[in-house]
C-alpha cells in the first residue's frame, strides 16, 4: 500500500480521514510514515525542539480508582508503599531547588478519598509563596472530576477555586484509551471518557491551556488508537486550548496488565507519527522521554515529536511500572539530545514562549568535544 | 586551500615501480626536491595516503581513485599504454580464453578490473574463477584451466614462457581503439595550484628524458636485460595524458561501473575546475542509485552523509536490504560471549574490562569456569561461543590449543573465537605468522573470527585510541589470511572517538575492498563508543539518530557484504529494533554477558522471546541463525 494518497491530502491541507489513520497505523514501513509526519512538523516548527524546566511531583499514591495499568497507586492510606507527602514536604522539593530553580511544576496524583479540598489550595498557593512565577500545571483532569464528585462542586467551581489559589494549567493524564470497549476494561472506576474531555472543555472555557494524551500499546485496537485521537481533534476544533498531545506508552511490570508485552520502539515511533498527521490542530507533539527512553524520544524528535517535555527529576509512575529511564535529566542533556537529533534547541515556558534558544550543533557529522558526550547513556539522576 | 607539510611542501606519494620513475623521480632533485615531500609506498598505500588525507597529490592507479571518488588529476601525466604495455599479462598452457580459474594478486585492482573486463567481453560475459595468489605462487600455479594475471617486474621476466599470453594493453586498444591508463596524478579538489600543476608536469619531461639511465640501473639491480627494459620504458609505456586517454580512461571507468566492478567515477582535471563548473548530480540520483544497488565511491559515500536526511538515508538503505534479503526475514542467533580473561598489555584508552597481569581483579577463567557456562548455552539451545579475551603475555598458543580442542571436544558449539589483535599477540608471542596461528588453531577447532578490534581502520585514529594495537593494514591482514583459510568473518566499526564523518566512510571502503578479495566477511556491525569512568577519552560524535545514519549509510556502501546486523547491546533493544528499519537484516545475540561493554556502563539484556517479539512488530519474520547465516528455524 502506498501513502501517495495520504502524502497529497497532506500538501493540499486536506485533513485525514478516520481511514486515513488506521492505514498510517496499519502501513508495513514506519520508516515512510515517519518520513510524513517529519514534513509536517518542520512545517510548523522547522527545526526548533523545546524543551522545559520542570519538576515532577507525585504528593500521594492513595488512591480509589483500580486501573489495571497503574502500578504507581496503593489503594488505601496505610497499606505497604502507600504515601502521602506533608504539605511541608512537597514545598521542600522546590525550597531544595531554589538555586536552579524549575519554571514549571507538574503534580498528578492518586484520587485519595481523605484529604479535605483545602489541602490542594493550600499545596498550590504554598508553592507559589516560594515562587511566585512558578508555573503549576497539576491536576489531570480525572483528579479535576474526582474534586467535582468528591467535594460537592462543578468542574468550573473546581478550576476556578485551585485557580484562585495558583493554578495554571493542566497536564494530560488520565486520558488513557476513550473508546468504552477498552476504558470499561481498564479503567472503569474514574471519569469517563465524556468526563474527561468535559473538564478539558471547561478548562478551555476559562481560559486555561491543558495537554492531552493517549496511554496505547496494552489491549487497545488501531481503530481505538484512531478513535482516540478523533475525539481530541474533535474537542480542540471546538475550543482550541490544547497545547500539546502526549502518546505514552503502556509499561507492564508491576500491574493489573503484567502478562502483556510493552510497546516496541518501533511503536512508540509511529504512534508519534500518526498522532502528528492526524492532531492537525493541535500545535505540539510530545516525545515523553520518561515513557519511550531519551534514545528513542530522541529518534521521535525525526518522526513528527518537536517537544521532549523537561527535566522531570522525580518521575516516579513510569519507574514503577519498570522503566529503565532515568527518573531525571539535566538541561545540558536535553540539550545535547536534542543537538544530537540535528535539531535546534528551544527552552520555553509552559505556553512555549522562548526562554532560550540554543544553537544548532554541527551534528550528525562534525565532532562535538564536551565531555561525557554520551550523557544520553549515563544519565545524572538529580537528588 | 592547499595542504601542506609543516616546511610548506607540497606532499607526494608515488609508486615505486620502474614505470613510475619517470613521473617522479626528478621530483627528489634539485630545484624541485625544495618545494616537495615525497614519498614512496605501495600502490595500496599510496591510495590509503590520498583517501586519508596524508598528502596531496598522488601517483595512484585509476581504480582506486574511483573507489576514493571526485578526485582531479594532473593534465598530461600518466602511465598507460596505447597498444601492448608488457607489463600486464594473462598467462597459460591454454588460450586465455579458454581458462576456468585465474590466480591474481587482488590488491591490484586496476589490473584486476581490465581483466575481467577484457574477459568478459570476448566471452559474452563469461569470466574464469578468481583466486587471490601471490605473483610467484600464481605464476608457479599456471597450468591446465589455470592461468594467471601477472603485472610489474614478473611480467616482464616471463616474457616468451607460456604458450599463451595475453597483453590487456593490447587486448584493450583491439577492443576499444582507445589508450589504457594505468595510473595519473590524483588529488583532492583545490589540492594543486597551476605552479603545483607545472612541478609535477615538468618532472615528467626531465624523467622522460632519463628512460635509459633509469632502465639501465633497473637492469643492474634486477638482472633483467637494459635494452628490453629501455624498450619497455620508451615503447610500451606512454606517459600521456590527453583527450584520448581521457576518452580511454572514461571508457574504462564506464565500462567497469556497468559491470559492477567499481564506483562510477568521472574523469576530471585539476585545471578542469579553473574554467568550468561541472554539474553536481542531485541528491535523488545518488539515492536512487544508493538504493539501486550501484556501488558508491567514498566521495558519494561522504556526500550522503553530510546531506542525505535520516529518511533518505533509512529508505535507501532499506530499499538495498530489501534487495538483498526478499524474504522480510530478520536473524538472530543464540550465543554467549565469553571472555576468557581481562588481562591485557594494550591498555586501550576506551576500555574499562582490562587488567594488567598480576592486579588483584585480574582473572582468567578456569575450566570449570568455563564448563558451567558453556553448559548453560548448550542448555539453552544455543548455537555458539564467542570467545574473546584480553592480551594475555604468558598465555601460550598450546593453551589456547588445548582449550579449542577440549571445547569441541565436550560442547557441541560453534568456537568464533579471537580477534585479529589476540591472533597477533599469539603470532608475536611464539614467532609464528599469522598463518601459522590461525592454521593451528583452527586444527584444534576454530570455527571462525570475530571482527572486534577494528574500531576505525584509519591510522590516525588508531594511534590516538589505542596506541598498542595493531595497525588497519594489520586487522586487514589477518581477516585476509583468516579468509583465504576459508574461515569467515564479521566486520564492526567502532567510532565517535576522534573519527571524522571521512574515517568512517573510509573504514567502510576498506572493508569493502577487502571483501572484493575476500568474499569472506559474513556480516558488518557498527557501534559508538561506550564512555564510562575508568576509560581515558572523551566520546565524539554520538547519539542515536547518528547511530541510525551511520547503520544506513555502513549498508549502503557495503554493496558485497551480505549482512548488516543492529547492535542492541549497545544501543539498548528500543534502538536495535528501529535499527531494522536502517538497514539491518539481522539483530545479533541473545546474549547471556558481554563483560567489556557491560564495564563501560551499557547493561541490557534480551530473552529469545523478546527478541522475536521486536522483530516481528518491526515488520518482519524472525528466525534463528547459525555463524554463517543459516537459518536453524523456519522464519515466524
Amino acid at each position: 500500500m502506498t501513502l501517495d494518497a495520504i502524502r497529497d491530502k497532506l500538501r493540499t491541507r486536506e485533513r485525514l480521514s478516520f481511514d486515513d489513520g488506521l492505514a498510517l497505523f496499519a502501513h508495513p514501513d514506519v520508516v515512510a510514515v515517519g518520513q510524513l509526519a517529519n514534513e509536517v512538523r518542520e512545517g510548523l516548527h522547522g527545526d526548533r525542539t523545546y524543551f522545559n524546566r520542570n519538576m515532577r511531583i507525585e504528593v500521594t499514591n492513595v488512591c480509589v480508582a483500580s486501573c489495571l495499568f497503574c502500578s504507581f497507586a496503593k489503594l488505601e492510606e496505610g497499606a505497604p508503599g502507600a504515601h502521602t507527602m506533608k504539605l511541608e514536604e512537597a514545598w521542600g522539593e522546590l525550597e531544595a531547588r531554589l538555586d536552579d530553580p524549575p519554571a514549571e511544576i507538574h503534580i498528578v496524583n492518586g484520587l485519595h478519598p481523605g484529604l479535605p479540598f483545602s489541602y490542594y489550595e493550600e499545596l498550590l498557593s504554598g508553592f507559589k509563596r516560594i515562587k511566585p512565577d512558578i508555573h503549576m500545571k497539576c491536576f489531570t483532569a480525572v483528579e479535576i472530576h474526582f474534586f467535582a464528585t468528591h467535594y460537592g462542586m462543578t468542574y468550573v467551581e473546581v478550576l476556578e477555586r485551585l485557580r484562585r489559589a495558583g493554578l495554571d494549567s493542566l497536564p494530560g493524564g488520565g486520558a488513557e484509551i476513550f473508546h468504552p470497549d477498552v476504558r470499561s476494561r481498564i479503567s472503569h472506576d474514574k471519569a469517563t471518557a465524556d468526563e474527561y474531555l468535559e473538564v478539558h472543555r471547561v478548562a478551555h472555557g476559562i481560559g486555561m491551556k491543558t495537554n492531552s494524551t493517549m496511554l496505547y500499546g496494552h489491549i487497545e485496537t488501531f481503530e481505538h488508537r484512531v478513535d482516540h485521537l478523533m475525539r481530541l481533534r474533535g474537542l480542540q476544533d471546538e475550543t482550541g486550548g490544547l497545547q500539546a498531545f502526549i502518546p505514552l506508552a503502556f509499561h507492564p511490570d508491576g500491574n493489573g496488565m503484567r502478562n502483556l508485552p510493552a510497546p516496541t520502539a518501533v511503536d512508540a515511533l509511529r504512534t508519534v507519527a500518526v498522532s502528528r498527521l492526524l492532531l492537525d490542530n493541535v500545535p505540539h507533539v510530545k516525545a515523553y522521554w520518561v515513557s519511550m527512553t531519551p534514545e528513542v524520544a530522541q529518534i521521535a524528535l525525526r518522526f513528527g515529536a518537536d517537544d521532549l517535555d523537561g527535566t522531570i527529576v522525580h518521575e516516579t509512575i513510569y519507574r514503577a511500572a519498570g522503566s529503565r529511564s532515568p527518573s531525571g535529566l539535566t538541561v545540558d542533556n536535553l540539550v545535547r539530545l536534542i543537538q544530537e537529533a540535528g535539531r535546534i534547541p528551544v527552552e520555553r515556558d509552559t505556553f512555549y514562549s522562548v526562554v532560550r534558544e540554543y544553537p544548532r550543533a554541527t551534528l550528525p557529522e562534525a565532532a562535538l568535544k564536551v565531555r561525557d558526550r554520551n550523557a544520553n547513556k549515563h544519565l545524572e539522576v538529580l537528588s | 586551500m592547499t595542504a601542506r607539510d609543516s616546511g610548506d611542501r607540497l606532499r607526494v606519494a608515488a609508486v615505486a615501480y620502474l614505470n613510475a620513475r619517470p613521473l617522479y623521480e626528478g621530483l627528489d632533485r634539485e630545484p624541485a626536491s625544495a618545494r616537495v615531500r615525497l614519498d614512496c609506498a605501495s600502490p595500496s598505500e599510496v591510495a590509503r595516503s590520498v583517501a586519508e588525507d596524508e598528502v596531496d597529490v598522488a601517483l595512484m592507479p585509476v581504480a582506486a581513485a574511483a573507489s576514493v571518488g571526485d578526485l582531479r588529476l594532473v593534465r598530461g601525466c600518466a602511465i598507460g599504454s596505447r597498444g601492448a604495455v608488457r607489463s600486464v599479462v594473462l598467462v597459460g598452457d591454454r588460450p586465455v580464453d579458454s581458462l576456468e580459474e585465474l590466480a591474481v594478486d587482488l590488491s591490484s585492482r586496476t589490473s584486476v578490473v581490465l581483466a575481467r573486463l577484457v574477459l568478459r567481453a570476448r566471452n559474452a560475459g563469461r569470466e574464469p574463477r578468481l583466486l587471490g595468489s601471490t605473483p610467484r605462487e600464481a605464476i608457479a600455479g599456471v597450468r591446465g584451466v589455470r592461468g594467471a594475471l601477472v603485472i610489474g617486474d614478473p611480467a616482464l621476466e616471463i616474457e616468451g614462457r607460456f604458450p599463451f599470453t595475453l597483453d590487456l594493453g593490447l587486448a584493450w586498444w583491439e577492443m576499444t581503439g582507445l589508450p589504457f591508463v594505468f595510473a595519473a596524478w590524483c588529488g583532492r579538489q583545490g589540492a594543486l595550484s597551476v605552479d603545483d600543476e607545472r612541478l609535477l608536469q615538468d618532472a615528467r619531461l626531465e624523467g622522460l628524458a632519463r628512460r635509459d639511465a633509469i632502465a639501465d640501473a633497473h637492469a643492474e639491480r634486477t638482472g633483467q636485460p637494459a635494452a628490453s627494459l629501455r624498450s619497455y620504458l620508451h615503447d610500451a609505456v606512454r606517459y600521456d595524458l590527453g583527450d584520448e586517454e581521457r576518452r580511454g580512461l572514461e571508457r574504462f571507468y564506464d565500462d567497469a561501473a556497468k559491470g559492477g566492478l567499481l564506483p562510477r567515477a568521472d574523469v576530471r582535471f585539476f585545471d578542469d575546475d579553473r574554467h568550468k563548473v561541472f554539474p553536481v548530480e542531485s541528491l535523488d540520483t545518488l539515492l536512487a542509485r544508493a538504493a539501486e544497488g550501484d556501488r558508491l565511491s567514498a566521495a558519494e559515500g561522504e556526500r550522503l552523509v553530510a546531506d542525505a536526511s535520516l529518511f533518505d538515508l533509512g529508505l535507501a538503505a532499506d530499499a538495498v536490504r530489501q534487495r538483498k534479503h526478499p524474504h522480510q526475514v530478520v536473524t538472530y542467533i543464540v550465543d554467549r560471549n565469553v571472555n576468557y580473561t581481562n588481562v591485557c598489555t594494550t591498555s586501550c584508552r576506551f576500555c574499562a574490562f582490562y587488567r594488567p597481569l598480576g592486579h588483584p581483579e585480574a582473572w582468567v577463567l578456569s575450566r570449570d569456569q568455563l564448563a558451567q557456562k558453556l553448559k548453560e548455552v548448550v542448555d539453552a539451545d544455543g548455537v555458539q561461543i564467542l570467545l574473546q579475551g584480553g592480551l594475555h603475555p604468558e598465555l601460550r598458543i598450546e593453551w589456547y590449543e588445548d582449550l579449542f580442542r577440549w571445547i569441541k571436544s565436550e560442547f557441541r558449539l560453534g568456537l568464533h573465537a579471537l580477534s585479529p589483535e589476540e591472533i597477533l599477540h599469539i603470532g608475536r608471542l611464539e614467532g609464528l605468522s599469522v598463518r601459522a596461528v590461525l592454521e593451528r588453531l583452527h586444527a584444534a577447532g576454530l570455527d571462525s573470527v570475530p571482527g572486534g578490534g577494528a574500531e576505525i581502520l584509519v591510522d590516525r585514529v588508531r594511534r590516538k585510541i589505542a596506541k598498542a594495537k595493531c595497525t588497519s593494514d594489520e586487522w586487514l591482514g589477518v581477516m585476509r589470511v583468516a579468509h583465504h583459510m576459508g574461515l569467515r568473518s564479521s566486520a564492526t566499526m567502532m567510532y565517535g572517538t576522534v573519527d571524522t564523518a571521512r574515517d568512517r566512510i573510509g573504514h567502510l571502503v576498506k572493508i569493502r575492498d577487502l571483501q572484493d578479495e575476500t568474499r569472506g566477511f559474513t556480516a558488518f556491525f557498527c557501534w559508538d563508543f561506550q564512555h564510562e569512568r575508568g576509560t581515558r577519552i572523551e566520546s565524539g560524535d554520538s547519539g542515536t539518530v547518528l547511530y541510525l545514519r551511520q547503520q544506513a549509510v555502513a549498508r549502503i556502501l557495503l554493496d558485497n557484504v551480505d549482512h548488516v546486523g543492529a547492535s542492541w547491546v549497545t544501543q539498548g533493544p528500543e534502538v536495535g529494533q528501529v535499527a531494522l528499519r536502517f538497514g539491518a537484516d539481522d539483530f545479533g545475540s541473545v546474549m547471556f554477558e558481554e563483560n567489556v561493554v557491560s564495564s563501560a556502563g551499557t547493561t541490557f539484556c534480551m530473552n529469545a522471546e523478546s527478541m522475536e517479539r521486536r522483530i516481528r512488530a518491526a515488520g518482519f519474520k524472525a528466525a534463528r541463525r547459525n555463524v554463517r547465516y543459516d537459518w536453524l528455524t523456519q522464519p515466524v
